[in-house]
């Protein structure tokens, strides 16, 4: 199935690809549900996501100005209420135009036919500088090497350039002007930065538009895309019967440093067409 | 219809580039390209450089926004944020979730510091159906004879009406009571109506419960009201785009109301003669009224879809309805006799329908396209669904069916995992049937085709003391390992073995992690029938986020006594006694999933309607059937009594049923025709579905047209 001309691409489906084509081209091309269990046990995992989710409702909530006093309250559980605390306590200093849940998107590839979106946790805007936040809830402390690594730290950063003007008064950001900061939950005094440069600007340009034409070179024949060549990524994937590489789901404790399954995916449409059926 | 700038007609390129502090009202038929201009102001928004996240799009379900998602998809549009999609409810749920720590407590939930618990249409049913099943034992509804399931959702629906509408929910049985002039046994059932819908609510609040009612009503009370979320939302949204404003309910005319007053921009779209939603609370006059709150007012009449002929047929029907016709171009009898086909002297259903699959066989022959035709009926039964497709498969010709609900429970591989988890959990001593037992076997194994799926289960199935269980295929008769095969036997025996390890340690604790396993761990590795067939994943895949959600509803609903005070497994078994029950899986929706566009499309008349894809031909079945003029029977609910412009001192008469029923077949016939570009077959059949004979008022209204039609003729 070719890549659809309107195809949009988030950091989660690039790292997919990144990660393994096939999957990307499961999930993201194909769109196939494959309900198997990600990650045991299974409970514990649902709960982490679960309160993880929560822990950036309330992030954007105090955002937004609800009273402290209560989320603190609805903060019981843990350990979203550790989390809250550091939150309340370390939380990074974040001076300047605020803006939560913040959606952008650029025309991508060659033909800009594509896009490439991202939603950001929070962006602060200070003195024609951008600072992106992403709160992390994950077990571990990921070193700084992996998350340089990680498509997010490249696409976040990228599309602010390109797309996040109207942030600063309709004047586009410079690379130096941008910031990327992973804050995580669970180690509040040790969050990591990343400044952007110019050479890393251009850099992640031209490897963004590779990673496009790849996949969509793959996709011009009906073949399976490439599986990964690093099979302990499978005990991870939902796919893992499908791609003959496993019965039983990875057990939490031996995953690296993400969570086994991205975020919710989203597109244009994503949840803002919430309707309550009735 | 015009698709890009270029070809727009001048009154729609001037929607589309009004200033953009301008407010304006937009209203003509189904079909003059409103949507086009408002697609296109939407565009011109977002290239204007206003920063599209404060552009907000809002249609009454979702399925009416997508010619705005698909434009935002289609076109090269600036760097930047991206609008919101949202219907009402879609925000209003936002809403509560964003701000749900400043009003909980003032809404009178129970548990303010604990986060609210978002009802689904099948968790707010189950919820329901936890209230009101033992008042069923007590005696109410005794005198209704409609399934548990139909009593459910019109309770659900009176709370709905009451959110919607805007009056207490204390009200419904009063208002309902006072408008009724039959017999006295109607009354009781009204108040039982009242005393469910209050339990329900008084329940709620106590678990945190929000059904959709609640959701607006906290939205509606506490939340627009409040500072913070009102002036978020202005603040957010400076551009409004807001299609079909007919179909949308008076909540959300009131919030628009309050709304418009703020904003830079705004574009109503309203569709005239149109309103098919006002069974679920859509009101057109309270859309209609928020004209005078614009700043301009525009009118497009010309229709890009129905051609004059269509046009004029329509005018003819509305005259034969006694209502008042819309206007039409000029077309001769002539024109809009050939744009009805129907084949007269049928007696019997089938015939009908050999004669509509002959029909559309005939066109595809001609090369129109399959996506190009629809048939219409006013309810689409299974039967009928069935005799239809089947009938066009065996021409070789694709069908798709439409309707608001498809039962998940009815999908091969969803039942099939109904049936394998009862057998894996005999305590809960649901032995299914062995014909059950082989159609999930069927399914499950790879190769496995039905005769051997029978004879296996005839060996190694049986029930003890309630109790299902399978033997093993190793230690049955050599002759049958032959007929079986070693393969398929192997395969029965790694399942059966997966299923009493999972009896044997009591694990997974929860049912949808139970599903999941079954799923990953056997039925969709290779050699079981699950491993390639993505239809059988994804419904699993419904299954199992249907079990997940009920699950979780129910564990949050009941806080933390009710997490650890439910056994998991009863939670598994009580889905299970829901599914039987009809009130979940029976409406396992996903709106979103892409359908073969070219195939003939049957679906219900208002479904079609919703959907607002015009065709170049439509079939209406059964124009004799009064189901195209009445009303569904609703004895616990009504909406015209429990709408806005309700007096409460009427009564509802034979006379108001009668005027109606009129208005919506009309409605229903006007907004039909012009959805379709061509021509329209009717099918007539002397007797009905149910084989009682068919005089309905279309029936009646077409016999009156095609007269008129004659007479004209003859006087050219």
């Amino acid at each position: 199935m070719p890549l659809p001309s309107d195809f949009q691409f988030s950091q989660g489906s690039l790292q997919d690809f990144v990660d393994c084509k096939r999957r990307f081209q499961l999930r993201y091309l194909l769109e196939i549900a494959w309900p198997a269990v990600p990650a045991e046990p299974y409970l514990e995992n649902e709960q982490h996501l679960r309160l993880g989710a929560l822990f950036h409702l309330m992030a954007q909530q105090h955002v937004l100005g609800v009273d402290e006093g209560r989320l603190t309250a609805m903060a019981q559980e843990e350990p979203l209420a550790g989390w809250w605390q550091n939150f309340l306590q370390d939380r990074p200093a974040t001076a300047g135009a605020q803006y939560p849940e913040t959606v952008l998107s650029m025309p991508f590839g060659q033909a800009a036919e594509r896009r490439l979106l991202a939603k950001m946790d929070l962006v602060v805007v200070d003195n024609g500088r951008a600072t992106i936040y992403d709160w992390k809830t994950s077990r571990r402390r990921p070193p700084r090497a992996w998350l340089a690594e990680r498509m997010q730290t490249r696409v976040y950063p990228y599309l602010m350039i390109q797309a996040g003007a109207e942030l600063n008064g309709g004047q586009p950001f410079a690379p130096e002007q941008v910031e990327m900061v992973y804050w995580f939950a669970g180690f509040p005094n040790r969050p990591e930065r990343f400044s952007y440069t110019a050479d890393q600007f251009a850099e992640d340009g031209a490897s963004l538009a590779g990673l496009l034409d790849q996949a969509a070179t793959l996709s011009l024949s009906d073949a399976p895309f490439p599986l990964t060549p690093d099979e302990s990524k499978c005990r991870f994937c939902v796919y893992r019967s499908l791609c003959n590489r496993g019965v039983v789901a990875g057990d939490l404790n031996e995953l690296d440093f993400d969570d086994p399954e991205p975020a919710v995916e989203f597109d244009l449409d994503f949840e803002q067409v919430a309707e309550v059926e009735y | 219809m015009p698709t890009s700038a270029v070809n727009l007609t001048g009154a729609q390129r001037a929607v589309g580039a009004a200033p953009f502090d301008r407010t304006i009202f937009l209203d003509g038929p189904a079909g003059a390209g409103k949507t086009t201009a408002g697609v296109q102001r939407l565009l011109n928004l977002v290239q204007s450089g206003i920063a599209a996240s404060s552009i907000l799009v809002m249609t009454p379900v979702r399925p009416l926004a997508r010619p705005y998602s698909e434009a935002l998809r289609r076109t090269r549009l600036r760097p930047g944020s991206i609008p919101a999609l949202v219907t009402a409810g879609g925000l209003a749920r936002r809403s509560v979730e964003l701000f749900w720590p400043l009003v909980s407590r003032e809404a009178g939930f129970a548990q303010p510091d604990n986060p609210p618990v978002f009802l689904t249409l099948e968790t707010a049913q189950y919820h329901m159906a936890r209230i009101v099943r033992p008042l069923l034992e007590d005696g109410y509804f005794e005198s209704v004879a409609i399934d548990r399931n139909r009593i459910y959702s019109q309770i659900i629906d009176n709370l709905n009406k009451a959110a919607v509408v805007g009056f207490p929910y204390t009200e419904i049985g009063a208002r309902l009571h006072g408008a009724w002039m039959g017999d006295e046994s109607q009354l009781r059932v009204y108040r039982d109506a009242q005393e469910s819908a209050s339990r329900f609510r008084e329940y709620c609040l106590d678990h945190n419960l929000l059904d959709f009612s609640l959701q607006v009503e906290v939205f509606r009370r506490y939340l627009w009201p409040l500072a913070e979320c009102r002036e978020y939302l202005q603040g957010t949204y400076r551009h409004l785009i807001v299609d079909n404003l007919e179909e949308d309910t008076p909540f959300t005319h009131d919030l628009l109301r309050d709304w418009l007053p703020q904003v830079d921009s705004a574009l109503l779209i309203y569709d005239r003669e149109a309103g098919y939603r006002q069974f679920l609370g859509a009101d057109p006059d309270s859309g209609a009224a928020l004209k005078v709150l614009c700043t301009d007012y525009v009118t497009l009449n010309e229709s890009f879809v129905a051609s004059p002929a269509l046009q004029v047929l329509g005018a003819h029907l509305a005259t034969a309805l006694r209502q008042p016709a819309p206007p039409a171009p000029p077309a001769e009898p002539a024109a809009v006799r050939q744009t009805l086909l129907f084949e007269e002297n049928m007696r019997f259903y089938p015939q009908m329908l050999d004669w509509v699959a002959a029909q559309i066989v005939d066109l595809v022959d001609g090369g129109v396209l399959p996506g190009e035709i629809v048939v219409l009926a006013p309810f689409l039964s299974d039967a009928l669904r069935f005799s239809l497709t089947n009938r066009l498969a065996q021409a070789g010709i694709a069908a798709r069916s439409h309707r608001p609900s498809r039962a998940l429970r009815d999908e091969p591989a969803a039942r099939s995992l109904l049936t394998l988890t009862s057998l894996a959990h005999p305590d809960w001593q649901r032995p299914p049937a062995p014909f059950d037992v082989s159609y999930a076997l069927m399914q499950a194994i790879d190769g496995l085709d039905p005769v051997r799926a029978q004879l296996l289960t005839k060996i190694v199935y049986r029930t003890k003391e309630g109790s299902p269980g399978f033997s093993s295929f190793e230690q049955i008769n050599p002759d049958m390992h032959e007929r079986i095969s070693y393969v398929l036997g192997g395969r029965f025996d790694t399942l059966r073995v997966w299923l009493a390890d999972l009896q044997q340690r009591r694990s997974p604790a929860t049912l949808d992690h139970f599903l999941s396993r079954l799923f990953g761990e056997v039925l969709s590795q290779a050699g079981f029938g699950f491993h390639d067939n993505f239809d059988a994943s994804q419904a699993a895949a419904n299954l199992v986020e249907s079990v997940q959600k009920f699950r979780q509803a129910v564990a949050e609903g009941d806080g933390e006594e009710g997490r650890e005070g439910k056994e998991s497994g009863d939670l598994g078994r009580e889905y299970l006694d829901m599914v039987e029950d009809g009130v979940i899986a029976a409406q396992y929706v996903r709106g979103w999933q892409e359908v073969d566009r070219n195939a003939v499309l049957l679906a219900p008349a208002h479904t079609f309607l919703m959907m607002n894809r015009p065709v170049d031909y439509q079939f209406w079945l059964d124009i004799g059937s009064r189901g195209w003029y009445e009303r569904l029977y609703q004895p616990l609910t009504h909406p015209y009594v429990l709408s806005r412009h309700w007096q409460p001192a009427r009564q509802w008469d034979h006379d108001d049923e009668d005027a109606a029923n009129q208005e919506r077949l009309y409605k229903l016939a006007v907004g039909l025709l012009r959805r379709c570009r061509k021509q329209v077959f009717l099918g007539l059949s002397e007797l009905g579905e149910q084989g009682y004979e068919q005089r309905g008022p279309l029936l009646w209204a077409f016999n009156h047209v095609l007269r008129q039609l004659a007479v004209s003729e003859k006087r050219q």
